[in-house]
């Protein structure tokens, strides 16, 4: 891994203001990021391949954080995710983790917490805050 | 009938008072006798009893009169007889004729005159078996007639209430300019209204007053007759029948918006969560080494933004929870259709149901409650949804449609149809949507719709279910604009 290179962050979720304010905090922490408003257009992305963490929102119209997770597992790739989520229902809580989520956190979440996960996150795969 | 209003207005004698005067008139029937007989004064005292049939007029009714007259004439011929049994002369013969003549005369023209007033009296007596409080006041206001319904119900006998102003006795309070009224009652003859009327005992009856016009010969007024019929316990019944449907409007809306908390709690929670983290973002950006101020800008920006978003979903809710007497007030049907999807989007999102939207351009205003009529929409759009779960999600399709119709009852109107994609229902079942405690839904209560169309017939609308276009179930709204409201749904009365 090149020591020039910026780690890039994707960050899923539907609602455009928390995409936009999840993505301008990733980015004050000296990271790269990119916004998707699904799943799906996640999977799709030239961007796919540079991503070492995953901000993704836990329900979303069509396929869901939880169903994303699933679907990059089954495909082998071990991409750490963070689930971010209004609902924060002790059962997908469960699920996620088991799963092996780096984080699950409601909505409203403190900065210091999200920083944290992907600290987390980027440790797991070898990368540093810059 | 000119000139009876005058004769109505007479105080009729009271049986007491009758039986003095029946007693007098034969006093004075025996006085005039004795003088006649005894006196030596040769002229036609008999003349006189034509002076008591005049009297007995008003203590005797027909018959009596008769009695009285043929008693008269009786008695002078007694008289003649008595004083003229040995000497008549052709001058006391006529003497006698002539006073016979004014008596039999001044009988008859008292008999059709009772007769007259017989019917007069009938026709009074009439109005005094009405249930209703009849009145009549002169041109002046002041009262003239008042029968016993209007004792009855106002508590001023007919003694007290004659020669009193009627509107300052009964503080009655008009639905419009008293000018106004009279203005067209002078040139209709007629009119009628609900008026509010103060009882002797202090309290307020609500009447349906009809007004009528008398005019004599000429056309003079001679009055103004008010028939007034008490409606207070009806409207009693009604504002509480009112209250009670408002009360069930306001649990089933607080019941709905319990179905929709996991909505709402994403509605008000996600532009928070937003506020937060652009919040903990701006800090970094002027923390840093060297701060980025333009990042923080925007930053904060975004914070304004979301606040705004969120107060607005607050207020949104805050509105439909409140309790409110309903309002009556021009209401944007474009507007009211947009606020109640407004909160049904992430419900919409989390069913996979696509929403389309046909709010047709320049349509009139509406009259009503803006909460209540959001309500219907949030309602009908709330079980589209749900109905559509039965259906794979590319095939779930909510279409809202507004646009021109004719009101109900007539006049302009705005339609709002709400349709699904869903089953649909079968068509023998679609007039059973709206019975209270029906429901197809297994945790459904039933009353949504039945609340529903109890809220748009309130509006002077209709609501009605029909197979949707594209095989679901359309339910469509037809509401008079503004203006068109037929007056006697308009449940406040302007006091």
């Amino acid at each position: 891994m090149p020591v020039f290179h910026v780690p890039l962050i994707a960050i899923i979720d539907d609602d455009e203001a928390v995409r936009l304010a999840t993505e301008s905090l990733v980015r004050s922490l000296g990271l790269g990021a990119t916004v998707f408003e699904s799943a799906e257009a996640f999977l799709g992305s030239a961007e796919r391949e540079e991503t070492v963490c995953v901000i993704t929102d836990v329900q979303m119209p069509g396929m869901s954080g939880i169903d994303l997770q699933a679907r990059l597992r089954t495909e082998g790739d071990m991409l750490p995710l963070i689930f971010i989520t209004a609902f924060p229902e002790d059962r997908i809580r469960t699920q996620a983790r088991a799963a092996g989520a780096v984080g699950f956190l409601a909505k409203p979440f403190a900065g210091e917490d999200m920083i944290r996960c992907i600290d987390d996150a980027l440790q797991a795969t070898g990368h540093a805050r810059p | 009938m000119p000139g009876s209003s005058r004769v109505l207005f007479h105080k009729p004698a009271q049986p007491r008072s009758r039986w003095v005067g029946q007693v007098l008139a034969v006093g004075l029937c025996l006085a005039i006798f004795l003088i006649d007989t005894l006196s030596p004064l040769d002229m036609a005292i008999a003349v006189l009893y034509g002076v008591v049939v005049l009297i007995a007029s008003s203590w005797f009714r027909s018959t009596g009169l008769i009695v009285v007259g043929g008693g008269c004439v009786m008695l002078a011929v007694a008289s003649f007889l008595v004083i003229h049994a040995q000497d008549y002369n052709l001058a006391s013969v006529m003497r006698c004729v002539v006073s016979i003549a004014a008596i039999t005369v001044t009988t008859l023209l008292c008999l059709r005159n009772e007769d007259a007033t017989a019917s007069l009296r009938d026709q009074a007596a009439l109005l005094d078996l009405s249930h209703d409080a009849i009145f009549v006041r002169d041109p002046a206001g002041a009262v003239v007639y008042w029968n016993v319904g209007a004792e009855r119900l106002y508590g001023w006998t007919r003694e007290e209430a004659l020669g009193q102003p009627a509107d300052a006795l009964l503080r009655s309070v008009l639905p419009a300019p008293l000018g106004e009224i009279l203005r067209l009652l002078h040139a209709t003859g007629q009119w009628e209204g609900e008026v509010i009327h103060t009882t002797r005992a202090g309290r307020k009856v609500t009447c349906i007053s009809r007004w009528s016009l008398q005019r004599d010969d000429r056309g003079r007024t001679l009055g103004i007759m008010e028939t007034n019929h008490d409606i207070t316990e009806r409207k009693r019944a009604e504002n509480d029948l009112h209250r009670a449907q408002a009360d069930l409007a306001h649990v089933t809306r607080v019941s709905t918006l319990g179905e929709l908390t996991a909505s709402i709690a994403h509605e008000v929670n996600q532009p928070l969560a937003a506020v937060v983290t652009n919040g903990e973002a701006c800090l970094r950006w002027m923390r840093r080494p060297v701060p980025d101020l333009d990042e923080a800008e925007k930053s904060v920006t975004r914070m304004i933004t979301n606040a705004r978003r969120a107060s607005e979903v607050i207020a949104r809710l805050r509105a439909l929870v409140r309790r409110e007497e309903p309002a009556r007030l021009p209401v944007d049907v474009a507007d009211l259709v947009e606020d109640s999807v407004a909160l049904l989007e992430r419900e919409l999102a989390s069913h996979g149901v696509a929403l389309v939207l046909r709010l047709a351009p320049g349509l009139p205003a509406i009259r009503g409650d803006r909460v209540q009529l959001q309500q219907v929409l949030i309602n009908l759009a709330l079980n589209a949804i749900q109905a559509m779960d039965a259906v794979p999600p590319e095939a779930r399709t909510l279409t809202i449609r507004t646009g021109a119709s004719p009101a109900p009852e007539g006049g302009g109107g705005i339609a709002i149809e709400v349709e699904d994609s869903g089953p649909g229902a079968e068509p023998d079942t679609l007039p059973s949507l709206f019975t209270p405690f029906v429901s197809t839904k297994k945790d459904g209560l039933g009353i949504g719709l039945s609340i529903s169309r109890s809220i748009v017939e309130a509006h002077g609308g209709a609501i009605q279910a029909a197979p949707g276009s594209i095989g679901g179930l359309r339910l469509t709204v037809t509401l008079p604009a503004a203006g068109e409201t037929p007056p006697h749904r308009v449940k406040e009365i302007t006091s």
